[in-house]
């Protein structure tokens, strides 16, 4: 272990960050009203400058802050819609830090052991008695039709303020109030934004046994669809720019590419020649995509350009090639392939050269996603008559089952920063979208109804 | 009022005639981003025309519809479906032996009146989208046979279901042996 502390460019770039925030449409990308910028993020008055927070950063690197967070200070004028708000939004902000590991955080519960004075240096002491180094404040008030959040965090050694910040937004948007300002506090701590305000896509057939595209918030929340195709329609693929999806759809057909663009919900094709296209994947650079593609005959890797009139031919085997996921530099893609005489994770280099087999365990690998700092590869990988969840570490080749239990566990996508892993749980025909760590610990459900599957998480850049 | 009416049809001419040469002047807008209600856009708009799919000349009144030609002609042993090894697309001796039955068929009088699709299917194991190439890896080896036993390869189109169609819905080998087919579906008249 060691201590660090965060630097006054640090701090300059928050600023500027949620600055930025500020000033774009942020409605539509994640689905609530807004005929404005819900939220400002501007600083509170009040902060002088602020001191740099003690920080630990274990050995793995990853921050770990230690955060008192006393019950919110709700305006105690609010009622009915207003005060449910209130609440969803402290309620949101809570579990958006237990969802991060960089937050250990100690709610009102864990601190009704202490008695607390109302005088702030006392309070302060008995926080840090309790193994903080933080305490984060929250007030909640209404201010004409939209509810204000404001958040100050306090060094607990020096007693001096962190952060703080204020956003606002209206009744339908509480959920999002919160996600702002757990991105903020992220930010403050890691200099990386947080998962917050990412989006999920995925597919289900909850509303009329089709499947079809669903966007959901990163927590699960505020699931909504995005078509209508009436035929089977998923295995999306976030464009790196957050602002759309490409997908494969039966819609016409024969199974060919689509894009989706969230903003608008237009749709339009991107390759359906021959008799099967599917599994897309956007180069880190949005320029290009590479996919699985049949003109009557075995699946091969294909890769395109934005406009896609004539894909380029990667793999040549007399088996199966398919399902490519491209890395995060750009360099090289991971792909399915049966060379070998079952399913196994391959990885080659732009030009269809350099071919390696990564995945040697089971006997069925399927699916990669790379962990979005290139050392790691996640796929499904059957033991027995089930699939587990397991991860290839590239440079020597060691890998890890991350999941065990009685149903099959498919379909690994990494969040963003690499810190959590969406899959989904298969029982027969049912299957459920969950998260966990990387690490294979704290599993949430995130889907419900009907069937879903085919999770793809968005890239941080889509605020 | 003569002076009006003229007016408004010289207006509407105009109108007519000036439209489309102004639409074409207009710079290309790019609308902001409406605002997203809390219930996503249902209605698609969707990609432009889909490729036409199988369509019945209508001159003859066909005898039999192709749903009722399918059923007779299965019933009569003349056409039937290919089964396959789990994970796999080869073709096993009872598949080239159902193959060579089709393909007569598929030659015969009766037979050579009709166009076909070949589904390729899986049963419930294995990856959702490993599957749908492995199910048109399973409609791609049986057309490449039907067509090497002569019948021409113009009469056949194939697509792939993955697991999304099962026949049969048990979670045990009997079922998942029938999932594991290439159909051949009558979808039109030659």
């Amino acid at each position: 272990m060691h201590r660090s502390t965060i630097n006054t460019a640090r701090r300059t770039a928050t600023f500027l960050l949620l600055l930025g925030w500020g000033l774009l449409p942020l409605g539509w990308a994640t689905g609530l009203a807004a005929q404005e910028p819900p939220t400002d993020g501007q600083q509170s008055s009040g902060l002088e400058g602020g001191v740099d927070p003690t920080i630990v950063v274990d050995e793995r690197g990853r921050v770990q802050v230690r955060m008192a967070f006393p019950a919110a200070k709700i305006d105690a004028g609010l009622t009915g819609d207003y005060l449910e708000a209130a609440r969803e939004i402290e309620q949101t902000l809570r579990d958006d830090l237990d969802q991060t590991i960089v937050f250990n955080t100690q709610g009102p519960t864990e601190l009704a052991v202490l008695a607390l004075t109302g005088e702030r240096s006392q309070d302060f002491d008995q926080y840090k008695s309790l193994g903080n180094q933080v305490v984060l404040l929250a007030s909640i008030a209404v201010e004409g039709d939209r509810l204000v959040l404001d958040g100050w965090a306090y060094d607990l050694p020096s007693k001096q303020s962190i952060l703080g910040k204020r956003f606002r937004g209206t009744l339908g948007q509480a959920r999002l109030v919160a996600h702002y300002m757990a991105d903020a506090l992220h930010y403050q701590f890691t200099a990386r934004p947080g998962l917050s305000l990412t989006t999920i896509a995925f597919q289900s057939d909850r509303d009329d046994g089709h499947q079809e595209l669903y966007l959901m918030d990163y927590d699960g929340h505020n699931q909504r669809r995005i078509s209508a195709h009436k035929s089977t329609s998923g295995y999306s693929d976030w464009s790196p720019a957050g602002d759309a999806l490409a997908y494969m759809s039966y819609w016409a057909g024969p199974p060919g590419l689509y894009y989706v663009e969230l903003a608008s919900g237009k749709k339009r094709p991107i390759y359906r020649e021959g008799t099967l296209t599917l599994s897309p994947s956007f180069a880190p650079d949005g320029q290009r995509l590479a996919f699985g593609h049949s003109r009557e005959s075995n699946v091969d890797i294909y890769v395109c350009d934005r406009v896609c009139t004539d894909p380029k031919r990667l793999t040549r085997s007399q088996a199966i090639d398919t399902n490519p996921a491209w890395s995060p530099d750009g360099r090289q893609l991971a792909f399915t392939s049966s060379r070998s005489g079952r399913p196994n994770i391959y990885v080659m280099d732009l030009d269809g050269s350099n071919v390696r087999r990564i995945s040697f365990e089971g006997d069925y690998n399927e699916g990669a996603s790379w962990k979005p700092d290139g050392s790691q590869i996640a796929y499904a990988s059957r033991r027995g008559s089930r699939f587990r969840i397991a991860v290839t570490n590239l440079v020597d080749l060691e890998t890890k089952l991350l999941t065990e239990g009685p149903a099959s566990y498919e379909e690994p996508c990494f969040s963003p920063d690499g810190g959590r892993i969406l899959f989904s749980l298969r029982r027969g025909k049912e299957s459920q979208i969950y998260v966990m760590n990387a690490d294979g610990s704290d599993w949430r459900q995130l889907t419900h109804e009907g069937n879903s599957s085919g999770a793809d998480w968005s890239s941080f850049k889509q605020k | 009022m003569k002076i009006d009416r003229k007016w408004i049809v010289m207006a509407a001419l105009l109108a007519f005639v000036l439209a489309p040469a102004c639409a074409k002047k207009e710079p290309e807008v790019i609308p902001p981003p409406p605002p997203v209600t809390e219930k996503a856009p249902l209605t698609d708009v969707e990609p432009d025309t889909a490729p036409a799919g199988p369509v019945d000349p209508v001159e003859k009144k066909p005898e039999m519809s192709l749903q009722e030609a399918q059923a007779s002609f299965e019933g009569q042993g003349l056409l039937g479906d290919v089964f396959y090894d789990f994970d796999k697309y080869d073709l096993r001796a009872d598949a080239r032996e159902r193959l060579a039955k089709n393909a007569d068929f598929m030659k015969s009088a009766e037979g050579s009146a009709y166009t076909f699709t070949i589904e390729g299917h899986c049963d419930e194991r294995g990856t959702n989208e490993y599957n749908i190439a492995l199910g048109q890896s399973r409609s791609t080896t049986a057309m490449d046979y039907i067509a090497s036993l002569g019948v021409s390869r113009g009469r056949f189109k194939t697509i792939s279901y993955g697991e999304e169609r099962p026949f049969c819905n048990d979670s045990n080998e009997g079922c998942w042996q029938k999932n594991r087919r290439a159909r051949f579906v009558i979808t039109g008249r030659s």
